[in-house]
């Protein structure tokens, strides 16, 4: 793996500016894959045996996946909606797996890690680059079951709604009231629909 | 899996091979590595196609010789086997893990809701020759993530015109497994009763009965009092109706006594069908009637002192958009008697579990 200043410079240049977010996110990637004993997960083969949940879509998210390599579209990268600084590492091969948890604690120690610097922001990512990552993080030993559906690959599960006849991958169909639906037909869409006339 | 010609014969697909000979040829167990203190687990996993850059590794693990697996075309190996008929047995809303164990694979809940499954054709898929798949019973509640069933190859190795009978009988009678999922039902509540009404004595029913609902996501929109008088019950059943519920409960006034009007109440409301009596104990006198789709059911007073009752078979059902008849009501009496523990370990008992 690159050293965490090579990372970081990456890793900023790819989401767009330098912030505390970012060191957050890469010292993170950093310690997760050290923790599941990967050195270079964005490479083959290594790039076939990481899955990285993330709890948060915020700066660190793009930190975390520019270091592991992780992506929505290769199914390595999962979004669990939580609105928490975590990220859980899983090794595919070993099944080993550790949640990484930013602490709320870390923010007050800014100003002890970084006295010299006054302006918050600037403070902030100062002091994640300096302190210790026992303080900047919780880490737990975890067990994650990735569901078949869940997992990288070829689509294998197709459905077919039988309200709309959209084809529904992944398993993501519902069943409801004896009807297989895809899951706006089911629930409802997130968009509404503008009758434009034609 | 059932086989009664079996007869146990020299597996020769298994072939014991000198390490350095293995090199292209398929490992037939997990072998395990032990690093103290740091790791324990399959070093190589059964299935792995042994190469020129295993030796050492190997080599250094102890091994001399190994177990290899020479198949035809016509063998399948047991990992390979159970995730394609994992694959034919899981239909909407059940999922299984991705990688078998010891060749058995788990079938689980993507999300919650009341499973389903077709017991018949489970039955005959258990009839095909070295396969097996085991499950909860039909009408299980069950949340994500949460274990159905398990199914494996019972042999290492299968023969493929097994295989293929055994998941074209599943996909023929697809989905032998699936989840259900819950509605968003609103439910209203009628609690009927003059010594309630009255206020000699409090209503427990509604924090009993919204709690039941909450379980499966519903809501409980409305609760209303009521004396024991016909009339009143009929009107407010209408009401509701109107009001665009999805699921009416009452309360009490199930019994024989006269002034137990409850049932005359929601008959006089227009429901039909309605069936009264149920093969259950505690719930013999379940009251289940639909005004259209919309479900009325009466829960007798047993609903109040006993943890688990018919209420709790029912309620799964009904939020899951199923419209039970009086043969269900009926089919409930094979596993409908509760034990009455002292402490309830309802779903893990044979309490409605009827086949």
């Amino acid at each position: 793996m690159q050293d965490f200043k090579t990372l970081l410079d990456g890793s900023a240049k790819a989401h767009g500016h330098l912030c505390p977010g970012q060191v957050v996110g890469v010292r993170m990637a950093m310690v997760g894959c050290d923790l599941i004993a990967l050195d270079n997960p964005s490479q083959l083969p290594q790039i076939k045996k990481i899955i990285v949940y993330v709890e948060i879509d915020r700066c660190a998210t793009d930190a975390i996946a520019y270091v592991t390599g992780v992506k929505l579209g290769r199914r390595s990268l999962k979004f669990i909606d939580n609105g928490i600084m975590a990220a859980t590492f899983v090794n595919l091969e070993t099944d080993q797996a550790f949640r990484v948890r930013s602490t709320e604690k870390s923010r007050d120690l800014a100003a002890e890690y970084a006295p010299d610097i006054k302006d918050k922001h600037a403070q902030q990512l100062e002091a994640y680059m300096r302190m210790p990552a026992d303080l900047l993080f919780d880490i737990q030993a975890v067990k994650v079951k990735i569901p078949a559906h869940d997992m990288p690959g070829p689509t294998r599960f197709k459905a077919t709604c039988q309200n709309c006849g959209v084809v529904v991958r992944d398993k993501k169909e519902v069943y409801q009231n004896g009807k297989i639906l895809c899951r706006s037909c089911a629930f409802g869409a997130y968009y509404q629909r503008i009758d434009t006339g034609t | 899996m059932t086989n009664p010609d079996y007869q146990p014969s020299e597996k020769d697909y298994l072939q014991k091979i000198k390490v350095e000979d293995a090199v292209g040829l398929t490992l037939g167990h997990d072998i395990t590595e032990v690093r103290p203190g740091e790791y324990k687990g399959p070093s190589f996993r059964k299935g792995h196609t042994v190469e020129q850059r295993d030796l050492c590794h190997l080599m250094r693990l102890g091994k001399r010789h190994l177990y290899v697996l020479d198949l035809d075309k016509n063998q399948v190996h047991e990992d390979d086997a159970v995730i394609e008929l994992a694959r034919a047995l899981a239909g909407p809303g059940v999922t299984f893990e991705s990688s078998p164990r010891e060749g058995k694979i788990q079938l689980i809940a993507a999300y919650d809701g009341l499973f389903k499954v077709r017991v018949d054709p489970l039955i005959e898929f258990n009839m095909v020759p070295d396969v097996m798949c085991a499950s909860l019973h039909n009408n299980t509640p069950a949340k994500k993530g949460h274990r159905l069933a398990g199914t494996r190859a019972i042999p290492l190795v299968i023969d493929r015109d097994v295989l293929d009978q055994a998941v074209s009988l599943a996909r023929e009678a697809f989905p032998i497994f699936a989840v259900k999922v819950f509605n968003p039902v609103t439910a209203r509540l009628i609690i009927t009763g003059n010594e309630v009404y009255e206020g000699l004595i409090e209503d427990r029913f509604e924090a009993i009965v919204s709690r039941k609902l909450t379980t499966y996501g519903a809501t409980l929109a409305e609760t209303v009092i009521l004396p024991d008088d016909r009339n009143r019950i009929a009107s407010t059943v209408r009401r509701f109706i109107d009001a665009g519920t999805d699921l009416i409960i009452t309360t009490g006034g199930m019994s024989v006594d006269p002034d137990d009007v409850t049932r005359l109440g929601i008959q006089a409301a227009g429901v039909h069908p309605m069936y009264y009596g149920a093969a259950v104990l505690p719930g013999a006198m379940f009251l289940l009637a639909y005004h259209e789709n919309i479900p009325v059911v009466g829960i007798p007073a047993c609903g109040l002192y006993h943890e688990t009752t018919i209420f709790d078979l029912m309620l799964p059902r009904l939020l899951a958009g199923e419209t039970p008849d009086n043969r269900d009501l009926a089919r409930l009496a094979h596993g409908g008697l509760c034990l009455d523990c002292t402490t309830c370990r309802y779903p893990d008992c044979s309490f409605g579990k009827t086949g």
